[in-house]
């Protein structure tokens, strides 16, 4: 399990879709895309588009900072980078103590949850990558924004 | 069950030999019967029979059986080519490509029965002595070696022979006083299997090597090495009393006749690789070929695009070490560009062969045409001389999956509308065949494909009323358009010439759509034609998809690339001279109204307000569409790689894809097409002018 912080709190996702870490680097915008897709990078020779997971979950914005970072992910086959506040640590949680996820923590729906870890002490939010990055979503959002155009 | 790579080579397989068979029964029709072209689709239809039967598509296997039989009596000039006789396996090859179809998944299931009844209705035509002579006749020649031959074995040898091997029945006799006939048995078993292949044996190879026989054993070889040298070998095994060894007659093949044709179907065979060697008959070029998976090419070139992003970096750096280190180490800073240099030029280089591989030639688009136009002629009984040049020019292969349909459209139209019915032509004092010419050739970075006919031509005074008559243009706009441009009125959405919709064009597709789909892979097209003389319509391709010379402009701070193709010019104007009509800006240009729209308000993004009094103005054009887009800054050409922004973010409005640059930035590249549907800019807009 991956940890990383945003808005202040404590995040996990599973280490098996997570790619690899980088730092921030210029993130070329995407024009008429919702608003939490930053925009897209270069990794490598691949276009990757990246997401602003604190706009994707309506948090407060945090400016990036030095410890930012960009978590490329796979989610069902894309490649997807997102932005977090910080990276901290990778841990492994056992499986009992993980929580069904309330209906609502912190602002964000528990659709997108996977559950609570509480691990000594400390409350870690799992997150279900598959469902933040529903592809039916991003398609509907787009449509709007075309339609109002 | 068949992997998905086995079946895919079988269908690619396949799809060649329909094709050959196709180009050789148009060419029996065309220049009668030959020898040459009867043995190529023999050869054809027996391998598609092969195959189709091992991967299990039985249908496939029985209608390949009776067309195979067909060619095999026509081959010996058994069988009369008749024009009844071309259309029956013409109708047979049509379904031999539905079958293929449905094979992949394309189509509704097809039924075979009518085919091959057909098919069989024209063998049983032929006189009684000869029907059946096929397959089902034993060899003439008395078995001195009992073995009983079914069908399946003799289409093996049958195959087998055409690969130039020899089938021979064998005898075996074992010393009666032998202690070990399982092994001298197995012995025999492994000694033959050095010089060639046991097909068949009597008992079964198993019984034989466990022992279950008597003395003897019999078995079907197929080798290259003659008679003498395989019963050489097998009275060499010790124990081995006595070898008997008869050549097997193919079914069908009797007598003097059997080691004529065996001959020369390994002559053939021999002169294939070569091709130099064996007079092919004109137009049949078969495409030899490594299969390739087309991702893997991708990849590659996904891959150089990174060694020349690399490399650009590389030349940064040496700028930065040469401007760091002023004079001392100038030696080495020449040989870091000297290294840099030469990593372009490799990498140039490799870029332009994986390009080449995915390179295709036209002729896999172009060679289903003859056989199209031959039935829309037959149809509407007209004479057409099809004229193909240029078959080898190569595409890229995306380009030529795209194309056909614009250009069956335009060849359609041509046989239809264009060339007018043979008592017209003779009335109007043309030769009464009419031609229809397909040409394909380079020219600089672009692929030529043209289609002409010498028929009635477009009458641009008929166009012109025609385009008022259904509302596409105002009578004022129509007088003053000039016949240049009253020709381009084909291409308008709801325009189509023929009065009545026939069958063979005009299916509610008309030219627009033929002009969309060639814009779409950034072609273009062009008609000229004159009344009486015939039409001519160009198409200018790109070789590739995967590369566009790209316009790099700033908006915003951010890099943007425009496709060249649709860049007319590029202007500077003064701020004042842009006007307002209504709601939009527009700008006079040569004295024609422009309108102008700011990519940043397209783009939502924030504009880069300039203090300066000029501003830079692209005029894009996309088909008669022009209007100007006003950029911040203009940062010149550059050859780019597309790349696509992957599904998550799916389809952005009026962005294609982004490229990435020499410092490894991402710019996008604007889909100037969607940006005209976006902005509706009308072409009333600027005919107003």
């Amino acid at each position: 399990m991956v940890v990383f912080q945003l808005a202040q709190q404590t995040y996990g996702i599973d280490i098996a879709s997570v790619f690899e870490i980088i730092r921030m680097e210029k993130i070329t915008k995407v024009p008429r895309t919702p608003d939490f897709v930053e925009g897209v990078i270069n990794l490598r020779g691949k276009i990757i588009p990246v997401i602003d997971l604190c706009k994707r979950f309506g948090l407060d914005y945090t400016e990036a900072t030095n410890s930012s970072r960009i978590i490329i992910v796979d989610v069902d086959g894309n490649t997807i980078g997102m932005i977090v506040d910080a990276v901290s640590e990778v841990l492994s949680v056992p499986a009992e103590s993980i929580e069904p996820p309330p209906s609502m923590i912190h602002g964000i729906d528990a659709a997108y949850l996977k559950g609570i870890a509480i691990l000594e002490g400390r409350l870690i939010i799992l997150l279900n990558l598959g469902k933040i990055f529903h592809d039916h979503e991003i398609n509907e959002i787009e449509e709007l924004t075309v339609e109002t155009a | 069950m068949f992997s998905d790579e086995e079946i895919s080579v079988f269908l690619d397989e396949l799809e060649e030999k329909i094709q050959i068979i196709n180009e050789n029964i148009l060419l029996l029709e065309r220049e009668g019967e030959s020898r040459e072209a009867l043995q190529e689709i023999f050869r054809a239809a027996h391998t598609i029979k092969g195959s189709s039967g091992v991967m299990g598509y039985e249908k496939m296997a029985s209608l390949t059986h009776e067309m195979e039989n067909l060619f095999d009596q026509m081959r010996k000039g058994m069988l009369p080519l008749t024009g009844k006789l071309v259309d029956t396996l013409l109708t047979a090859l049509d379904s031999l490509q539905a079958l293929r179809d449905e094979i992949v998944g394309k189509d509704v299931p097809v039924d075979v029965g009518q085919v091959v009844a057909d098919l069989r209705q024209c063998q049983e035509t032929l006189p009684a002595a000869s029907a059946g002579a096929g397959t089902k006749e034993e060899a003439g020649s008395p078995a001195t070696v009992a073995i009983d031959l079914e069908e399946v074995d003799y289409e093996v040898i049958q195959e087998a022979e055409l690969r130039g091997y020899q089938a021979y029945k064998i005898s075996v006799e074992l010393d009666p006083g032998t202690q070990m006939k399982s092994v001298r048995a197995f012995l025999v078993f492994e000694t033959l299997q050095q010089i060639g292949e046991v097909i068949k044996s009597v008992p079964s190879a198993e019984d034989i090597q466990e022992g279950r026989f008597d003395n003897g054993f019999r078995l079907v070889l197929l080798t290259v090495e003659d008679r003498e040298r395989v019963s050489n070998t097998l009275m060499n095994i010790s124990e081995v009393a006595a070898v008997e060894i008869e050549r097997v007659v193919p079914a069908g093949d009797t007598g003097m006749a059997a080691p004529e044709w065996e001959q020369e179907s390994r002559a053939a065979e021999k002169a294939k690789p070569g091709s130099a060697s064996k007079p092919e008959p004109a137009g049949v070029k078969t495409i030899q070929t490594v299969r390739v998976d087309v991702e893997r090419l991708d990849n590659l070139m996904n891959l150089v695009g990174e060694l020349v992003i690399d490399r650009t970096r590389l030349n940064r750096f040496a700028e930065l070490f040469e401007g760091h280190s002023a004079g001392g180490s100038s030696e080495m800073v020449d040989n870091l560009f000297e290294i840099s240099e030469h990593l372009g030029q490799v990498t140039g280089d490799l870029q332009e062969q994986i390009m080449k591989a995915r390179m295709l030639p036209v002729a896999r688009v172009f060679n289903r045409f003859p056989r199209m136009v031959r039935d829309l002629a037959h149809k509407m009984g007209k004479e057409i001389n099809f004229i193909v040049e240029g078959h080898e020019t190569e595409l890229d292969r995306n380009v030529i999956e795209i194309i056909g349909d614009p250009l069956i459209h335009l060849i359609r139209n041509a046989v239809d509308h264009g060339i007018e019915a043979p008592e017209i032509r003779t009335k109007l004092g043309k030769p009464k065949m009419g031609v229809v010419k397909l040409r394909a050739s380079y020219l600089e970075n672009y692929i030529n494909i043209t289609v002409q006919d010498d028929g009635r031509g477009l009458d641009p005074e008929r166009l012109r009323a025609k385009a008022v008559e259904k509302g596409l243009l105002d009578q004022g706009a129509a007088v003053r358009m000039a016949d240049r441009e009253a020709l381009d009125l084909v291409f308008m959405a709801g325009f189509s010439t023929a009065a009545e919709v026939s069958d063979l064009s005009g299916r509610g597709v008309g030219m627009d759509v033929v002009r969309n789909k060639i814009e779409s892979i950034n072609g273009m097209i062009d008609i000229a034609s004159a009344p009486g003389e015939g039409t001519t319509f160009t198409i200018r391709l790109p070789l590739t998809l995967a590369i566009i010379q790209a316009l790099m402009v700033e908006l915003g701070g951010e890099q943007f690339a425009l496709p060249l193709t649709n860049v007319v010019e590029t202007i500077s104007i003064e701020r004042g001279a842009i006007q307002k009509i209504k709601h939009s800006e527009v700008t006079l240009v040569r004295g024609r109204i422009l309108p102008l729209v700011r990519l940043s308000a397209v783009f939502e993004r924030e504009a880069f307000r300039s203090e300066e009094d000029h501003v830079f103005v692209v005029v894009l054009g996309v088909g008669e569409k022009k209007f100007g887009v006003i950029v911040d800054k203009l940062l010149g050409e550059l050859e780019i790689v597309i790349k696509s922004l992957g599904d998550y973010l799916g389809k952005v409005p009026c962005i294609s894809g982004a490229t990435i640059l020499g410092d490894g930035q991402v710019a996008l590249i604007v889909d100037v097409r969607s940006l005209v549907k976006e902005i509706g800019i009308e072409e009333t807009v600027y005919a107003a002018g």
